[in-house]
C-alpha cells in the first residue's frame, strides 16, 4: 500500500518538475538571443572593468547607429523574400553626394546637401524597386548591379579619391550631444521603435509580411505586392543613404570606400535576429538583438585588445551558431 | 496470422491539446488496414509516430513481436516500415532508374556507377508490377499516378514489410487508379503490409481487409471492411448520422447580381456571356482544364483577357486588378488553398482581415479592436474551431484553412462570390458545413458562381449549371433537369467531345 502511495507521490512530484522544466526550457529557447547578449556582456565585465561604464555604452551605441538603420532596412527587405545587398555603396553614394554639396554650398545651406544626399538613396531604392517588381529580375542580382553602380559612382563624384576639408558645420550631425549621448544614437532608437511599431500594427507592416509569405495569396486578397516591393527597397535605399550621411558628418569627411562590406553584416545581425531569407518570418525586435550581440561582440573584443582579424573568425562562428540554435530550436517547438 | 505492427495505447499531444488518445490496433502481415477519419482526426500524427518523425507521448510500439524502445526515422526504415507520403517528392530530372536507385547505387568495382545493371533490375522491378516503362524514361514525364506507383515500388526494394500510403488516390485520375489496387493487391500477396488513409468511402470497399476510425484522436472503430458500409462509417467518422449534405435552396432574387459579356480569355477564342441573378447560385461544370478556373480568374482580375465586360450592378467593372474588384464587391476563394488562399505563416485574424484592411486603418495603422471583433464575428458564422484568432493558419486542418478563405469575405461589402473547388481536400463534415455557409450567403442576396469536379456538389448547390468545354460554354441545365436521373451523364457528355455528335 504504502509504496504504491510512495510511487504515485515520486510520479505527482516527477510530473511537476517535468511540466517546470519543459516550460523553462521553452523560456529559455524563445528568449535565446536576449541569453546569448547577457552571458557575451557578463563575460567581458568580468575580464575588463571599462567594459561596463558609460563612456563604454556611448561608444557601443554610435557605433552601432550607422549600421543599425541599414540593418533596418535590410530587415524589412528580407521579409519579403528579397535582399539588398546595394545598401553598403548607397552608405558610400549619400556620403560622397552630401560631402560634395556641403564643399560648395554656403554653410547655413548643410541641410540642402544631407536632404539630396537622401534623395538620391530614394531614387537609388526606387529603382531597385522597379527592377525587382516590374522586370521580375531576382532581388540579389538587381541589388548587385546597383551595389557597383552606386559605388562606382561615389567615386566618381570624388574623382576617385576622398573629399576633405569640409566646414566644421558639417559635423553638426553626428556628433553634436544630447544628454551625454550624441544625436545619431537618437536616430537610431526612434527608427527602431517606429519601425517596430510599424511592422507589428500597421497595414504596411502586415502586407509586407503577407507578400514575403506568399505573395500569390496576398495578391489574391487584394495587396498589391509590386507598389509594397518598391516601397521596401525604398526605404532601404532611404536608411541606406541617411546612415551614409551619419558616417560622412561624424568624420567630417567623403571617403568612398565607406559602408563597403555593411551590407554583409546587416544581413548577418538580421539573420542572427532569427529571420527567414525565404520571407514571411522575422522581426525588428529580433535584429535589434542580433545588432547588439555583434556589436557588443566588437566592442568586447577590441578592449581585450583582440585583433580584428581574430574577431571577424569569432563573428563568423556566431553567425552560424545563432542560426543553428535557431533552426534546432523551431524544430523542437514544431513537434 | 503473424502480427506486424502492434500499437497499444498510444498517446500524443501537441502543447497541450491531445491528439490521439489510448489508441490501440495491430496490423497482421499482408492486411490492408484503410485508416479513416476527418482531418484533425490525428491520422497523420499517428502516420508521423509509426515512421518515427515524432516521438510519442505515451504508449508502446512492437513491430514483429519486438517493444520498439525509440523510433526515430532511420530506426524504422530499419524495421522495415515506409510511407508513401501524399505530396511526393522524387527527383523529376533524374531517369525512373535512378530514383529507384538514388541512396543505394549499384558501383562498378572502379566506384563509378553501374548504370547497365540498375537499368536490368529496374526492368524486372517494373515488370513485377506489370508495369512497362522505360527505366531510361525522365521522372517528369511519368503521371502522378505511375510515379506513385514507382515510389511504392522503391519502398518493397529496400525489403519494406509494412507501407503507410497517405492519400494515395487524391491526385490520381480514376482510370489510373485501378492501376494503384493491382499493386497493392501484389504487395498484399507477398505479405506485405499496408495502412493506407482515403477520403474515398469507395475504395475502403474495394481494396482493404480492415477499417479503423479515428475521431478526435480516439479510435472508434476497427472492423474488417466486409461488416461496414460508406454510410456507417461516415457516421462513425464524424460523430452523428450524415443528413442530408446539401441544403435547401431558396428560389433567387429577380434582379441581377453580375453578368459578364463577350469575354475571350484569348484572341479569337470562344465568347463567354453569363448573368448570375442577387441570390443565384450558378454552377460551372466541365472537365479539368476546361477553361473555367480561367473565367473566374478573368472575372476576379487575376488573369489577363484579350476583351470582354464584366457589369456588377449596372456598372463595367475596370478588369484586370483584384483590388478594384474587391472593392467594388466582388471575392474568390480560389482553388488552390495554400498556394494562393493563405499566407499560412500569418495568423487567422491577418488573414481574414487582410482583403478588407481598409475599414479597420487609422492614419496607416490597424485598429486592433475594430478588427478582432469583425474577423471574430465572421470566424464564429462560419464555424471555424481555433483557440485564439492569432493562431497561425497553418495550425489548422483544411475544412478549418477553407473556412477562413470563405469567411473573410463575410459582410456587406461581398456583391458577388467565386467559389473554386470551395471543398477539394477538406473532409466530409466540414463540407457540409460549407455548404451551409454557401446556401445562407446565397439566401442574403450574394451572386454565388461555383466551380466544381465534383458532380454531386455541382448539381446538389447550384440552381443552374453552365457546362464548359474548351473555354466554350457548351450547355445549360435548370434546377428540372438537375434533379433529373440522367443529369450526370448529361453533364459529362456536354463536357468531353461526345455531345457534339449529339448535336
Amino acid at each position: 500500500m504504502s509504496t504504491s502511495k510512495e510511487a504515485a507521490k515520486a510520479n505527482v512530484f516527477r510530473r511537476l518538475t517535468d511540466f517546470d522544466q519543459t516550460k523553462v526550457v521553452n523560456i529559455l529557447i524563445r528568449n535565446s538571443l536576449l541569453i546569448v547578449l547577457l552571458l557575451v556582456m557578463v563575460y567581458f565585465a568580468t575580464q575588463n572593468d571599462r567594459f561596463i561604464s558609460i563612456g563604454n555604452l556611448r561608444a557601443v551605441l554610435i557605433a552601432a547607429a550607422p549600421f543599425a538603420l541599414i540593418a533596418l532596412g535590410q530587415t524589412i527587405v528580407i521579409l519579403t523574400g528579397g535582399i539588398d545587398l546595394s545598401v553598403g555603396s548607397l552608405i558610400a553614394l549619400g556620403a560622397m553626394v552630401s560631402a560634395y554639396l556641403a564643399l560648395r554650398l554656403p554653410a547655413e545651406q548643410i541641410w540642402v546637401a544631407i536632404l539630396a544626399a537622401i534623395a538620391i538613396g530614394i531614387i537609388a531604392g526606387v529603382i531597385n524597386g522597379i527592377v525587382v517588381a516590374y522586370l521580375n529580375v531576382p532581388p540579389f542580382v538587381a541589388t548587385l548591379g546597383m551595389l557597383t553602380a552606386a559605388s562606382g559612382l561615389a567615386y566618381a563624384i570624388g574623382g576617385g579619391a576622398p573629399i576633405n576639408g569640409l566646414p566644421e558645420n558639417f559635423g553638426v550631425l553626428a556628433n553634436t550631444k544630447l544628454f551625454g549621448f550624441q544625436l545619431p544614437v537618437y536616430i537610431m532608437i526612434i527608427s527602431f521603435i517606429v519601425l517596430g511599431l510599424v511592422m507589428k500594427y500597421s497595414a504596411f507592416g502586415l502586407r509586407v509580411y503577407a507578400v514575403g509569405g506568399n505573395r500569390t495569396a496576398a495578391e489574391v486578397a487584394g495587396v498589391n505586392a509590386k507598389r509594397t516591393l518598391i516601397q521596401v527597397y525604398t526605404l532601404s535605399g532611404f536608411l541606406a543613404a541617411t546612415s551614409g550621411v551619419v558616417l560622412a558628418s561624424r568624420v567630417i569627411s567623403g571617403p568612398p570606400n565607406l559602408g563597403q562590406g555593411y551590407e554583409l553584416l546587416a544581413i548577418a545581425a538580421v539573420v542572427i535576429g532569427g529571420a527567414s531569407l525565404m520571407g514571411g518570418r522575422g522581426t525588428v525586435w529580433g535584429t535589434l538583438l542580433g545588432l547588439l550581440i555583434i556589436q557588443t561582440l566588437k566592442n568586447g573584443l577590441d578592449i581585450l585588445i583582440v585583433p580584428s582579424y581574430w574577431q571577424n573568425v569569432i563573428i563568423g562562428v556566431v553567425i552560424v551558431s545563432a542560426v543553428a540554435v535557431d533552426v534546432w530550436a523551431s524544430r523542437r517547438q514544431s513537434r | 496470422m503473424e502480427t506486424m505492427l502492434e500499437i497499444s495505447n498510444l498517446e500524443h499531444s501537441y502543447g497541450g491539446v491531445p491528439v490521439l488518445r489510448d489508441v490501440s490496433f495491430s496490423i497482421g502481415a499482408g492486411q490492408v488496414v484503410a485508416l479513416a477519419g476527418e482531418n484533425g482526426a490525428g491520422k497523420s500524427t499517428l502516420f508521423k509516430i509509426i515512421t518515427g518523425q515524432v516521438s510519442p507521448s505515451g504508449g508502446s510500439i512492437r513491430v514483429e513481436g519486438n517493444l520498439v524502445e525509440r523510433i526515430d526515422t532511420r530506426r524504422a526504415r530499419e524495421l522495415g516500415i515506409g510511407i508513401v507520403p501524399q505530396e511526393l517528392a522524387p527527383y523529376p530530372d533524374l531517369t525512373v532508374y535512378e530514383n529507384l536507385f538514388v541512396g543505394r547505387e549499384i558501383r562498378t568495382p572502379l566506384g563509378t556507377l553501374n548504370r547497365a545493371k540498375m537499368i536490368s533490375q529496374s526492368n524486372e522491378m517494373l515488370g513485377v508490377f506489370g508495369l512497362e516503362i522505360d527505366p531510361r524514361r525522365k521522372m517528369r514525364d511519368l503521371t502522378t499516378a505511375l510515379t506513385q506507383i514507382v515510389d511504392i515500388i522503391k519502398a518493397t526494394t529496400w525489403g519494406a514489410k509494412l507501407i503507410l500510403l497517405d492519400e494515395p488516390t487524391s491526385s490520381i485520375p480514376e482510370q489510373e487508379v485501378q492501376r494503384l489496387y493491382e499493386v497493392i493487391h501484389m504487395l498484399r500477396s507477398k505479405g506485405v503490409s499496408m495502412m493506407y488513409t482515403t477520403h474515398r468511402m469507395t475504395e475502403i470497399q474495394d481494396i482493404g481487409d480492415r477499417v479503423i476510425v479515428l475521431r478526435d484522436g480516439v479510435l472508434v472503430q476497427d472492423t474488417p471492411v466486409k461488416d461496414s458500409s460508406p454510410e456507417q462509417i461516415i457516421s462513425s467518422m464524424i460523430g452523428r448520422d450524415l443528413e442530408d449534405l446539401f441544403p435547401a435552396l431558396d428560389a433567387p432574387e429577380d434582379g441581377i447580381g453580375i453578368s459578364v459579356q463577350g469575354l475571350r480569355l484569348i484572341e479569337d477564342g470562344p465568347e463567354i456571356n453569363f448573368a448570375v441573378k442577387k441570390g443565384e447560385i450558378l454552377g460551372l461544370g466541365g472537365l479539368v482544364g476546361a477553361g473555367r478556373t480561367e473565367v473566374l480568374e478573368a472575372i476576379y482580375g487575376t488573369r489577363a483577357i484579350r476583351s470582354g465586360d464584366v457589369v456588377l450592378n449596372g456598372t463595367s467593372l475596370k478588369l484586370g486588378s483584384p483590388r478594384r474588384s474587391i472593392d467594388a464587391g466582388l471575392a474568390l476563394v480560389p482553388e488552390d488553398r495554400k498556394g494562393a488562399g493563405l499566407v499560412l505563416l500569418r495568423s487567422i485574424l491577418d488573414n481574414g482581415s487582410l482583403p478588407r484592411l481598409k475599414k479597420h486603418l487609422l492614419a496607416g495603422f490597424i485598429r486592433p479592436l475594430s478588427r478582432s471583433k469583425d474577423v471574430r464575428t465572421a470566424m464564429e458564422k462560419v464555424a471555424l474551431k481555433f483557440n485564439t484568432l492569432d493562431q497561425s493558419a497553418e495550425s489548422l486542418s483544411g475544412g478549418n484553412q477553407q473556412k477562413i478563405v470563405i469567411g473573410r469575405w463575410l459582410g456587406n461589402e461581398t456583391k458577388v462570390l467565386l467559389l473554386d473547388e470551395p471543398t477539394r481536400g477538406v473532409d466530409v463534415g466540414a463540407r457540409g458545413e460549407i455548404y451551409k455557409i454557401i446556401r445562407d450567403l446565397a439566401a442574403s442576396g450574394l451572386s454565388v458562381v461555383l466551380v466544381s469536379s465534383d458532380t454531386p456538389e455541382l448539381i446538389g448547390l447550384s440552381h443552374r449549371v453552365l457546362v464548359i468545354r474548351g473555354g466554350a460554354i457548351t450547355g445549360e441545365l435548370s434546377r428540372g433537369e438537375l434533379d433529373s436521373d440522367e443529369v450526370q451523364e448529361k453533364i459529362f457528355r456536354l463536357a468531353s467531345d461526345q455531345a457534339l455528335l449529339e448535336v
